[in-house]
C-alpha cells in the first residue's frame, strides 16, 4: 500500500520533471579589448612548383571590432629564393592590391626554397626554407547521400607513403533560378526586350571553403586518406536544385606546416566546446631579420597542387527539396496610365520588369528577378 | 532503609539507567582529553554531559569509532579508563572509578566503600571551579565530645535557600555512603540519624545546587543547612558542531562537512553533492560550471590528493563534472586540509579531501533510495554476523540524455551515461581488531556530438586493519589498489577507426601509528608505499578494414616510498605545536628507455646525446627530499587562537591536459630524468573564535604559497600518443596568495557557512631554455585565478520536518585568452590571441533555493521518506562557462557559452528504510 503511493508520487513526480525548461545557451559576446592595432604582416600563399602561377596575399591585421577586415599591405618587393641564391621576383597586381604573383615557376623539386619580402618601410621578412612538397592526385571524390545532408568527401593516397599530411581547400559552383523568368530589361527610358546574354533567370553560384580541412595518414600503415569529409550540404540547399560541381584542390604538406594549419584550425574553428582547448600561441615560419620578437602571421610552403572536380546532379539526391522561397510570391502587375507609371516604377533598379501581360507588365523586387545579385549569369568555362 | 536510598537518588539526582540512545557514533581521538572528548560527545549527540573538568582533564583518550550506537561506543570510547558514565535521559554523568545510579547503591552495599571515594564521585556532578569554598570543606562538630561513642545520633534542622533564607521542602540529606538519608518537610525541617564520627552529607533539593558538608558528630545536635539557587552550576555543553576543536587543533585550513549539512545545500538535479559542497568553502574555486576537479588555493586540479576510504580517485567527477564520484547516500562525512597536510598524507601538493563512506549498520539491515530528475541511487546496509561483521553497498545511475538534448544544437547527437557501485564490509573481531574492506567501481561513458566515444572508469579496492596494541598505541595498516583508465574509439570510418588506450594502476600500502607517549606528546609516525604502473597510451586499429598502426607508449613504473614522524606536543594549556616530517623518495624504475639530453640547451629531438635502457625494477633515477609539517597553535583566550603553519610538499605524478577544465583524455606522466617532481610550499596565518558557545565559529586565514616545476605544455603541442612528452612541455613557477575569512553557524534554526575570500594565482614560466615563453616569461594569472569569490550556504529549519536552503556563489570571471587582432586567412576571418589569460569572463553569480520535507517521523513506518525540490540559479543568470570565437561562414563572431542559462528547476524523492 505505502509502496503504491510512492509509485503515484513518482508518476506525479516524472510529470514536473517533463516540464522543465533547461536552456544551456550560446549569446553572442562581444568584449571590451583594446583598440591598440597590433598591425602584424599577415603572410598567405603556396610557392607553386608546378605550372600554374605563384601567388602570395600580403595584410595587416586590424583591430576585432574593425568592421573592414582587408587590410592589404602594398608596395612591396616580394620574391622566392632558392638555397642557391637565385632570386624569383613576384609582382603586385594591379587588380588586387596586397597580392603579388609570379607565373609558373617550374621549380626543381630537389631544391629548398623561402620567401624574401620587403615592405615599403624597410623591414625585411623572410620565411624559412622549405621543401616543395608534391602532392599525389586525388584518387576520388565522391559523396554519400543522407537523409538531411550530402556528404562529400576525398580518397587520396600516395604509394610511395611519403606525402602524409595534407591540406584541401575546395571551390563549390552551383546553377540556381531566380523566382521570376524576366525577359524585359528597363533601359533607361522604356522597357526593352533581353539578349540571351542579359537574362537573368539562370545563374552558376560560387563559393569558396572557408573551413581549414587537414587529414593525416601519419598514424596509418598506408599513406592511404580514406572518406576525408570535404563539405556537408543540406538536403534543401539551393545548391543541389539542379547541378552542382566541387573542384576540390589537394595541398602536400610538411609536419610543421601541418602543425601550423592545425593550430590555426584549433585557436580560430574549434573554441567553445564543453573541453575547451586554450588559445595556443600561433608560431609560422616567417620572422623579421631585424626583430625577431616581432609576430608574423603565416607559414610558407612550397609543392603543387592537384584537384578534382566532380558534378551532383539533382537526380542523384532524388529526395532532397530546395526549401521554397517565402519573399518573392505574387508579381506586382504594373500599367502605364500617367505616361510616367514605368519610369516612376523601374528607374530605381529596384523593381525589374518580368513580361507583359495585358495592359501593363508584371513586376517584382530585383531580388526575385535578377539572378546575378547571388551569382553569375556568364556559364562558368569548365562547365559542362 | 535501601529503597529510600534509591528513592533519594532517583529523584534527587535524577539518574537511573536508562535505554539505549539511537545516535551512532563516530569518532577518532588522538590523545584527546577527556573533557575535550565529552564536549566533542555532546556535539555528536546533543546531549549533556555533566563532568568534573579537573578530574577528566587529566586523563587522555586515543581511540576510533566508526558507526556503532551510542552506547556501544560510550562504553568503548572509556573502555580503560576509570572514566564511568551514566546516562539518564537527555544527559550523560561522567564520574571517576564508580558510574552513578543504582548501580552504585548497589556497589556501596556490597564493596563498603570509603566516605571519600563517594563524596569524591558525588561532588563530580558539581562543576563549578570554585567550590563553595567556606562550607564543604569545613568540619562542622555536632554535639560535644564524649568517650563513648553510640551507634545513632540524630541530628536535625531547617534546609534554607542560602540567598533567601527561605526553607526548602523535599531537600534529600543523604550521607555519602548511601546508608542514610532523610527528606525535608513541608516546613524545611529534617532529622536524620547518623553514625558517630565523621560523615560526609549530601544536600540536594529540586533546581538547587548539589551542597556537601563534613560532619563531626559527637551527639544529638541541630545543623541547619542552606544551599544555593542553580545558576550556571552544571556545565552545559551545547555546540552544535565539531569546531570548539577548531580553536583549539593545531591544524589550520581544514574544513569538515558531514552529511547532515550536505544534504542541506541545494543540488544541482537534486542530488546532494560531495564536490559541490567543498566548492562552498573558502580557497576552493574551479574553472566553471561543467569543469571537472577543483582548484584549492591556486593549486591545480591534479594537486588534490581525492581519497575515498583510503583509496585514490583519479577523476572524482561524472558526467562533465555535474555529479561528482562520491554516492551520497553513503557518505559518512568529507574534510578538506588545505593549509596544514598532516604529515601522513603525501604526493600532491594542494589539498587533500578525504571522503569516507559509512560502515554498515551492524544491528539491523537497512536501505535508502534517491530518485532525481537525471539520476537515481540506492544502497543497502546490515549485518553479516549481528554485532560484529556489517556490509554495505550503494549503487546510482543515470538517465541522462534528455538532458542533452536540451544543450545547444551542435550537442544534439550527444550521448553520455554513469554508473558507480560502493562496498564496504566491516568486521569486528574484538575491541581490538577491526578489518574493514572497501570496493569502488565508476564507469562514464559519453558521446559529445561526434563519431568518437569516451569512457574512463575509477576501479579501487582496499582491505584495512585497525588494531589497539595499548591504550596508548594503535595502528593502522591499509593495502589498496587503485586503477583508472580511459578510452577513446571512433569506428565511422572504417580505415581511420581506432581505439586508444590510457590507464593508471597504482599499489599501496600503509601503516600508520598513533602512540599517546604522555600528556605533552602525542607521536604519529608510519610508512608508506605506492608502486605506479602507468601506461600512457595504446593506439590501436579498430575493426578489420582499419589501416591504423598500432603504437603504444612504454609503460612506465615508478615507487614512491615516504616515512613520517610526527609529534604533536602540548607544550602548556594555551601553546601547543606539531612537529612533522615525511621524508620521500621516488624511484623511476625500468623497463624503460630514456633519452638523455644535452645539458643546458632546450630539450628537444635535435639535442638528444643518446639513449640507456633499463631492465625491469632497475632504477632508472630518485628524486628523495624531506618535507616539513610544521603547525603551531596558541589560545589567547578558550575560545580564540592564532595558529601558523608552515608545509612543504612533493608530487611525483603529474597531469597533462591543454584544456581549461579536466578532460577524461587528459595525460598523467610521472616523473622522470627530465621531468622534475613538483615541489610546493606554503605559509598560513589564521585566527579562531568561536561565539554564542561555540555555536558560531569564525576564522580568518592568510596565506602564501609558491610551486615550482608545476609542468605546462608547448603552444600547439600534442599531449596525446606523444612518445617524447618532455619536450613539449615546460617547468612553470606559481604563487598564490590571499585571505579568507569564514563564519559558520552550527546551532539553531539558521545553520550554514559564509565565505570570502581573496586569492590570486599567477605563473610564470621562467625556464631559461624556453625560447618562446608563456606571456615572455611574465606572470600570468592561472585559469582558476578569481581575485574575489563570496559564497553563503544556509539552511534555515522552520519546523522540524521542513526547512528552507540557500545558496549564493559570487566570483570574479575567470581569466581567458581573448583576440586582439583579426585577419583573413585560409578564406576566412580568424583572430590573433593577446597575452594567455589576460582578459577576464564576466562575473560569476548564482543564486539556489530548496526545500526540504521531511516525511512523518513515526518510528514504526517502514519507509521514511523526504522530499527536497528546488531552483538552481534562480535568478536565471546566464553566467559565461567560456567564451570563444569562431569563424561563421567565413566571419569571426564571439560568443559566450552558459551551461545553465535559465532557471533550472528539481526535484528529489529520497526514501529509507
Amino acid at each position: 500500500m505505502i509502496i503504491k503511493r510512492h509509485i503515484h508520487r513518482l508518476i506525479f513526480l516524472s510529470c514536473i520533471v517533463t516540464i522543465l525548461i533547461l536552456a544551456a545557451c550560446k549569446d553572442s559576446f562581444e568584449p571590451n579589448v583594446t583598440s591598440f592595432n597590433s598591425n602584424l604582416l599577415v603572410v598567405e600563399g603556396l610557392i607553386n612548383a608546378g605550372s600554374d602561377s605563384t601567388k602570395f596575399k600580403l595584410s595587416r591585421t586590424v583591430v576585432v571590432a574593425e568592421k573592414n577586415v582587408g587590410n592589404p599591405e602594398t608596395g612591396a618587393t616580394v620574391a622566392i629564393e632558392s638555397e642557391s641564391n637565385e632570386l624569383l621576383p613576384l609582382v603586385e597586381l594591379s587588380s588586387q592590391k596586397g597580392t603579388y604573383a609570379s607565373p609558373g615557376l617550374n621549380l626543381n623539386a630537389t631544391k629548398k626554397y623561402r620567401l624574401n619580402i620587403k615592405t615599403l618601410n624597410g623591414s625585411i621578412y623572410v620565411s624559412d626554407y622549405v621543401e616543395v612538397k608534391i602532392s599525389p592526385e586525388i584518387e576520388q571524390v565522391g559523396w554519400d547521400v543522407k537523409t538531411d545532408e550530402l556528404q562529400l568527401f576525398a580518397n587520396t593516397k600516395d604509394a610511395s607513403n611519403n606525402t602524409r599530411y595534407y591540406r584541401w581547400e575546395y571551390e563549390e559552383t552551383w546553377i540556381f533560378y531566380s523566382k521570376f523568368y524576366s525577359v524585359l530589361f528597363w533601359n533607361g527610358t522604356a522597357l526593352q526586350s533581353r539578349t540571351p546574354d542579359n537574362y537573368v533567370y539562370q545563374c552558376w553560384g560560387n563559393e569558396k571553403s572557408n573551413k581549414i580541412i587537414l587529414g593525416s595518414s601519419a598514424k596509418l600503415s598506408a599513406d592511404v586518406i580514406f572518406k576525408q569529409p570535404i563539405t556537408n550540404i543540406p538536403s534543401n540547399s539551393e545548391k543541389l536544385g539542379e547541378r552542382y560541381s566541387i573542384l576540390v584542390k589537394q595541398y602536400a604538406l610538411s609536419k610543421e606546416a601541418y602543425e601550423f594549419w592545425q593550430n590555426l584550425k584549433k585557436n580560430t574553428e574549434s573554441l567553445g566546446s564543453i573541453f575547451d582547448v586554450q588559445p595556443s600561441q600561433l608560431t609560422g615560419n616567417i620572422r623579421n631579420l631585424n626583430n625577431a620578437n616581432e609576430p608574423v602571421i603565416g607559414y610558407v610552403s612550397a609543392g603543387s597542387v592537384s584537384t578534382k572536380r566532380v558534378y551532383v546532379n539533382k537526380a542523384d539526391v532524388p529526395n532532397f527539396r530546395v526549401e521554397p522561397d517565402r519573399v518573392c510570391i505574387e508579381p506586382l502587375l504594373v500599367v502605364e496610365v500617367s505616361g510616367s507609371d514605368y519610369r516612376t516604377t523601374f528607374s530605381g533598379g529596384f523593381n525589374v520588369p518580368i513580361e507583359e501581360f495585358g495592359a501593363g507588365v508584371y513586376a517584382s523586387s530585383r531580388a526575385c528577378v535578377d539572378c546575378t545579385l547571388r551569382g553569375t549569369n556568364k556559364k562558368p568555362t569548365f562547365w559542362q | 532503609m535501601r529503597s529510600l536510598f534509591l528513592a533519594f537518588i532517583f529523584f534527587c539526582v535524577s539518574i537511573a539507567y536508562v535505554s539505549a540512545q539511537e545516535t551512532k557514533i563516530d569518532v577518532n581521538f588522538t590523545r584527546t582529553s577527556a573533557t575535550e572528548v565529552a564536549k566533542s560527545l555532546s556535539i555528536k549527540t546533543q546531549l549533556k554531559f555533566y563532568y568534573k573538568t579537573e578530574v577528566l582533564d587529566t586523563i587522555y583518550i586515543t581511540k576510533k569509532i566508526d558507526d556503532q550506537p551510542f552506547n556501544l561506543a560510550l562504553k568503548n570510547i572509556f573502555e580503560g579508563t576509570n572514566i564511568k558514565y551514566t546516562i539518564y535521559k537527555n544527559a550523560v554523568y561522567l564520574t571517576l572509578g564508580e558510574p552513578l545510579g543504582t548501580a552504585i547503591a548497589e556497589e556501596f552495599y556490597e564493596d563498603n566503600k570509603t566516605v571519600e571515594d563517594v563524596a569524591s564521585f558525588i561532588t563530580i556532578v558539581d562543576d563549578r571551579k570554585n567550590l563553595n569554598a567556606t562550607t564543604p570543606n569545613k568540619l562542622y562538630e555536632i554535639g560535644i565530645k564524649s568517650g563513648r561513642a553510640r551507634d545513632k545520633i540524630t541530628v536535625d534542622g531547617y534546609v534554607r535557600e542560602a540567598t533567601t533564607g527561605n526553607v526548602i521542602a523535599g531537600a534529600k540529606i543523604l550521607s555519602s555512603n548511601g546508608n542514610v538519608s532523610a527528606n525535608s518537610n513541608q516546613l524545611g525541617y529534617y532529622s536524620i540519624v547518623l553514625p558517630a564520627g565523621k560523615t560526609n552529607i549530601i544536600i540536594t533539593a529540586p533546581g538547587k545546587d548539589l551542597t556537601t558538608r563534613t560532619l563531626l558528630v559527637h551527639s544529638s545536635g541541630r545543623l541547619n543547612f542552606e544551599v544555593k539557587e542553580r545558576i550556571l552550576t552544571l556545565k552545559e555543553i551545547n555546540i552544535l558542531a565539531n569546531k570548539a576543536s577548531v580553536v583549539k587543533s593545531t591544524e589550520m585550513g581544514t574544513n569538515k562537512i558531514d552529511l547532515k549539512a550536505l544534504k542541506k545545500i541545494p543540488a544541482l538535479f537534486g542530488e546532494p553533492d560531495v564536490l559541490r559542497a567543498v566548492l562552498t568553502l573558502p580557497g576552493v574555486q574551479s574553472v566553471g560550471e561543467a569543469s571537472t576537479g577543483f582548484n584549492v588555493r591556486g593549486g591545480s586540479t591534479d594537486q588534490n590528493l581525492i581519497l575515498l576510504n583510503d583509496a585514490t580517485i583519479y577523476n572524482p567527477s561524472h558526467f562533465f563534472g555535474f555529479f561528482s564520484a562520491f554516492n551520497p547516500d553513503l557518505v559518512k562525512d568529507v574534510q578538506l586540509y588545505k593549509s596544514t597536510i598532516p604529515e601522513k598524507f603525501g604526493g600532491r601538493l594542494s589539498s587533500v579531501l578525504e571522503v569516507n563512506n559509512r560502515e554498515g549498520n551492524k544491528d539491523k539491515l537497512s536501505g535508502s533510495a534517491g530518485i532525481g530528475i537525471i539520476t537515481s541511487r540506492v544502497s543497502l546496509e546490515g549485518p553479516i554476523v549481528k554485532d560484529k561483521t556489517s556490509f554495505i553497498v550503494g549503487a546510482r545511475g543515470t538517465y541522462a540524455d534528455w538532458l542533452l538534448k536540451l544543450l545547444p544544437e551542435e550537442y544534439e547527437n550527444s550521448a553520455a551515461s554513469f554508473y558507480d557501485f560502493n562496498l564496504g564490509i566491516s568486521h569486528q573481531f574484538n575491541k581490538n581488531n577491526q578489518l574493514i574492506i572497501n570496493g569502488y567501481y565508476s564507469k562514464d561513458e559519453f558521446k559529445l556530438n561526434s563519431d568518437t566515444s569516451y569512457s574512463y572508469s575509477n576501479k579501487n579496492a582496499s582491505i584495512k586493519w585497525k588494531h589497539n596494541f595499548s591504550e596508548k598505541l594503535n595502528m593502522d595498516v591499509t593495502l589498496g589498489t587503485d586503477l583508472y583508465n580511459y578510452d577513446i574509439s571512433s569506428d565511422v570510418n572504417p580505415v581511420n577507426a581506432y581505439k586508444l588506450k590510457f590507464d593508471i594502476k597504482q599499489k599501496n600500502f600503509k601503516t600508520d601509528f598513533v602512540y599517546g607517549l604522555n600528556n605533552t606528546h602525542t607521536l604519529k609516525f608510519g610508512l608508506s608505499a605506492i608502486n605506479y604502473n602507468l601506461s600512457p597510451g595504446e593506439f590501436k586499429p579498430f575493426g578489420s578494414e582499419s589501416l591504423v598502426i598500432s603504437d603504444v607508449v612504454p609503460d612506465e613504473q615508478a615507487l614512491e616510498s615516504a616515512i613520517y614522524l610526527g609529534d604533536e606536543i602540548a607544550i602548556n594549556d594555551k601553546f601547543s605545536v606539531n612537529m612533522g616530517v615525511r621524508y620521500s623518495v621516488y624511484n623511476y624504475l625500468g623497463p624503460q628507455t630514456v633519452r638523455e639530453y644535452a645539458p643546458n640547451l632546450p630539450i628537444n629531438d635535435d639535442n638528444v646525446i643518446g639513449e640507456k635502457s633499463f631492465g625491469k625494477n632497475k632504477v632508472v633515477n630518485t628524486y628523495h627530499a624531506p618535507e616539513f609539517r610544521l603547525a603551531a597553535r596558541y589560545l589567547l583566550a578558550n575560545d580564540f587562537s592564532i595558529k601558523a603553519s608552515f608545509n612543504t610538499l612533493r608530487q611525483y605524478i603529474h597531469l597533462l591536459s591543454n584544456t581549461t577544465a579536466i578532460a577524461p583524455t587528459d595525460i598523467y606522466k610521472l616523473s622522470d630524468p627530465t621531468i622534475k617532481p613538483q615541489q610546493g610550499n606554503q605559509l598560513s596565518l589564521g585566527l579562531y573564535k568561536n561565539l554564542a558557545s561555540q555555536s558560531v565559529e569564525l576564522s580568518v586565514e592568510g596565506y602564501y604559497k609558491q610551486l615550482k616545476d608545476y609542468l605546462d605544455y608547448k603552444s600547439g603541442a600534442s599531449l596525446v600518443m606523444n612518445q617524447h612528452i618532455e619536450t613539449d612541455v615546460l617547468g612553470t613557477r606559481g604563487k598564490a596568495y590571499g585571505i579568507e575569512f569564514f563564519v559558520k553557524k552550527n546551532a539553531g534554526k539558521l545553520t550554514g557557512w559564509m565565505s570570502y575570500a581573496f586569492s590570486r594565482t599567477m605563473l610564470k614560466m621562467d625556464d631559461p631554455l624556453n625560447d618562446s615563453p608563456i606571456n615572455d616569461g611574465e606572470y600570468y594569472p592561472a585559469n582558476h585565478d578569481k581575485p574575489h569569490s563570496f559564497n553563503f550556504t544556509g539552511n534555515y529549519a522552520f519546523k522540524r520536518r521542513y526547512s528552507l536552503s540557500l545558496n549564493v556563489t559570487y566570483s570574479t570571471g575567470r581569466p581567458i585568452t581573448l583576440p586582439i587582432a583579426k585577419y583573413v586567412y585560409g578564406g576566412s576571418e580568424r583572430v590573433y590571441y593577446s597575452d594567455r589569460n589576460a582578459y577576464r569572463i564576466p562575473d560569476y553569480f548564482r543564486t539556489d533555493i530548496a526545500f526540504n520535507i521531511e516525511g512523518n517521523h513515526k518510528i514504526n513506518q517502514t519507509f521514511h521518506n523526504s522530499f527536497t525540490f528546488g531552483l538552481y540559479n534562480i535568478t536565471g543568470r546566464k553566467n559565461a562557462y567560456s567564451t570563444y570565437f569562431s569563424n561563421d561562414n567565413g566571419v569571426i563572431n564571439g560568443f559566450k557559452l552558459s551551461i545553465f542559462a535559465s532557471i533550472m528547476p528539481f526535484v528529489s524523492y529520497n526514501i529509507k528504510f
